[in-house]
């Protein structure tokens, strides 16, 4: 499996590099070889060529450096997307895929604009904070997933959302929904990071970056008693029946 | 007569005779008058003390080494940062009519805040250590503090005591109008180093955007920076620390030899920060080496309690502090175990995903046998260290009371990491099992 970790040094808001150190290991443990390249601003390489686009959170600084180099690869990302390649779009990344994002003075930044969701800033003071617990539909599978929620922008027009939210807040204030999702994205605000608690996702991620090279693909299956347990202690806390 | 001042200084009295007394004197003062923080006549010399680490143990190393002055001098130094803490203090040592019964104050405030507080505590000096990713839940992103800072330091015309070495707090230096600002900075030395994995904010030049250029770190992105473009890092500090003799703990500024109080490069910063504070207030420097000496840390940082076998323990909040306490640890050559307690509760930070930007790989070596996960967050903290290959090591405990009586039973050396609210605690759990 070959990953494309982007702006691996900016877009690195807590945690995220547990993403790939999850994906790394569940797939060396099943004898499937992980490559993993980092790409940043100005760095050459064919997005074609991975079976996993990675782009993570990053502070409001940091989300604006990167921007004007990734519409460069917009043309890129597209041609990837049509030969199969599948995304991993966290918080930053998942506002950038979408339409556009309108600031706190009004300004409309203009995204990636390679799905119709757009995200509005709220004011400073108000901001989606803290554990999520999700029912997640994805790929004929619903599991329960947590995470950590951490987003002042309010995601709307999502046709297509990675779940229903039993815990927390979701694409907008107590809006009932989080991420977005397709057959070959999934994008989210979840930190934790997202993957090492849910290692259900984790293997989604895994089975769909594989199938852009091969198909039936089937994972083996490993000892997630420590992961199971982790996500257990929070369904507990938020009172999310398992 | 002044109601508020004199009700606060009796249940002041009434508390400490029953073993209490804390923040709880300023919480009824805040409670009588929610405006007394701006009726205090403040001395001649204010000094605010901010930043992300090392504040607690900064200010008072500050407040000591003035005392040796022979000034008076008054400051927090339980690290009671916030409003009521900082009234605490004030009512305590006001006179009927709000003015200050010292000559200095030296006072730490939390870096999310310190910006409320100019208009109410009059600082003649700011002092400021470092700013580095902390929890992000309750501080937002660092940015913002940086910023809300800035717009009060620009017009502030006091001292500004600053990190040369911290692109982040530099910044504070660039943009002040009218402050005389003096910076610290610590040369190359036996830790310093060309590349780093431990470096997150802080990469680029705040003037042009480029990356900056490092001829060193010292730990985190603390180290010698510069704009490739010539914009941003060339320093001319006040002072500067030539080296520093990790075998004998000591460090030299200014052909004089001074005795660190821990052997770690960032204990040599908070004396650096020290030493400048004492030249830049025309006082000597060398007082400060007595203070340096013998000082004993805060509850909980590097304390160590007698079990079965030594036991220390240290606190643990960010990644950036995290990473220092386990270069420690692992200085440590003989067998030992380690606890790790993980709590989410208010003062710890929600939410936990720091511990995934924190270098706990270092933990992978053979003298450490036995890693004890404990806490609300056990069980993330025991599956971070599954993501290091240290599986076999691990064993979740999320009774603290458990964890620690195991550590004891192993009659093993040990270290024990705790977050903020865990920290109390656990000292409570390992006083009680000392050997006497």
């Amino acid at each position: 499996m070959k990953i494309l970790w982007m702006y691996h040094n900016l877009m690195d808001l807590y945690g995220d590099k547990g993403n790939i150190m999850v994906l790394k290991t569940r797939c060396e443990k099943r004898g499937i070889p992980c490559e993993i390249t980092t790409c940043t601003i100005g760095d050459q390489v064919d997005i074609d060529d991975y079976d996993l686009f990675f782009l993570g959170g990053g502070a409001d600084h940091e989300q604006s450096l990167i921007f004007e180099d990734l519409l460069k690869r917009k043309e890129n990302i597209l041609k990837a997307y049509e030969n199969k390649t599948s995304f991993l779009l966290i918080c930053g990344g998942y506002q950038l895929f979408g339409a556009y994002y309108l600031d706190q003075d009004g300004n409309k930044i203009e995204g990636l604009n390679i799905f119709p969701y757009y995200t509005e800033s709220s004011d400073r003071d108000h901001r989606c904070i803290g554990n999520i617990a999700l029912e997640v539909s994805i790929d004929q599978e619903t599991f329960k997933a947590v995470g950590f929620e951490n987003h002042g922008g309010q995601t709307k027009n999502v046709a297509t959302p990675l779940g229903k939210v039993l815990y927390g807040h979701g694409n907008t204030f107590d809006g009932g929904y989080e991420g977005f999702v397709n057959e070959q994205v999934i994008a989210t605000y979840m930190h934790g990071p997202l993957l090492p608690k849910n290692p259900r996702i984790a293997d989604i991620v895994i089975k769909r970056a594989l199938a852009k090279r091969s198909s039936d693909i089937t994972l083996e299956p490993l000892d997630d008693t420590l992961e199971l347990k982790a996500q257990e202690v929070m369904l507990k806390r938020l009172k999310v029946s398992i | 007569m002044n109601p508020t001042i004199t009700f606060v200084k009796i249940a002041h009295q009434i508390l400490s005779k029953f073993g209490r007394g804390g923040s709880l004197p300023g919480q009824i003062a805040l409670k009588m008058d929610k405006n007394i923080l701006s009726k205090f006549k403040m001395p001649k010399e204010v000094i605010l003390v901010t930043g992300t680490n090392g504040k607690t143990t900064t200010s008072n190393l500050i407040a000591e080494a003035l005392r040796k002055t022979g000034k008076k001098v008054i400051n927090n130094h339980r690290g009671d940062n916030l409003n009521v803490g900082i009234t605490t203090l004030l009512a305590l040592n006001a006179k009927s009519d709000y003015t200050i019964d010292a000559d200095i104050a030296v006072i730490e405030v939390d870096e999310l805040t310190v910006y409320r507080q100019f208009k109410n505590l009059h600082p003649t000096t700011l002092v400021v250590t470092n700013f580095f990713r902390d929890q992000l839940d309750r501080a937002g992103e660092m940015e913002t503090i940086i910023r809300r800072i800035m717009e009060v330091t620009e017009d502030f015309e006091g001292r500004l005591i600053l990190n040369g070495d911290d692109p982040n707090v530099l910044r504070i230096a660039e943009n002040a109008k009218k402050a005389k600002v003096a910076l610290y900075s610590v040369g190359k030395n036996a830790v310093s180093v060309k590349e780093t994995d431990e470096a997150s904010e802080g990469k680029f030049c705040p003037i042009c955007g480029q990356p900056l250029h490092y001829e060193y770190y010292q730990y985190s992105h603390i180290g010698r920076f510069e704009c490739p473009n010539d914009h941003y890092g060339k320093i001319n500090p006040s002072v500067y620390i030539d080296s520093i003799d990790y075998d004998n703990a000591t460090f030299t500024y200014n052909n004089h030899t001074y005795h660190s109080y821990i052997n770690a490069i960032y204990t040599i910063y908070n004396c650096a920060a020290v030493l400048t504070v004492m030249k830049e207030l025309g006082y000597d420097p060398t007082l400060a080496d007595d203070v340096f000496q013998h000082y004993v840390l805060k509850e909980g940082r590097h304390e160590t309690f007698m079990l079965s076998k030594p036991c220390e323990i240290n606190l643990f909040k960010n990644p950036t502090g995290a990473n220092e306490v386990m270069k420690e640890i692992v200085k440590y050559k003989g067998d030992n175990n380690v606890c790790i307690l993980l709590n989410d509760n208010d003062q710890d930070g929600h939410d936990v995903s720091w511990i995934w930007d924190a270098h706990f790989e270092r933990l992978n070596i053979p003298q450490i046998k036995h890693i004890v996960c404990s806490g609300t967050r056990a069980y993330d903290m025991a599956l971070r260290l599954k993501y290091e290959s240290l599986e076999d090591k691990v064993i979740v405990k999320e009774d603290p009371k458990e964890a620690i009586q195991w550590l004891d039973e192993q009659n093993l050396d040990s270290f024990v990491l705790a977050t903020y609210t865990a920290l109390h605690s656990t000292r409570a759990l390992l006083k009680k099992r000392e050997r006497k």
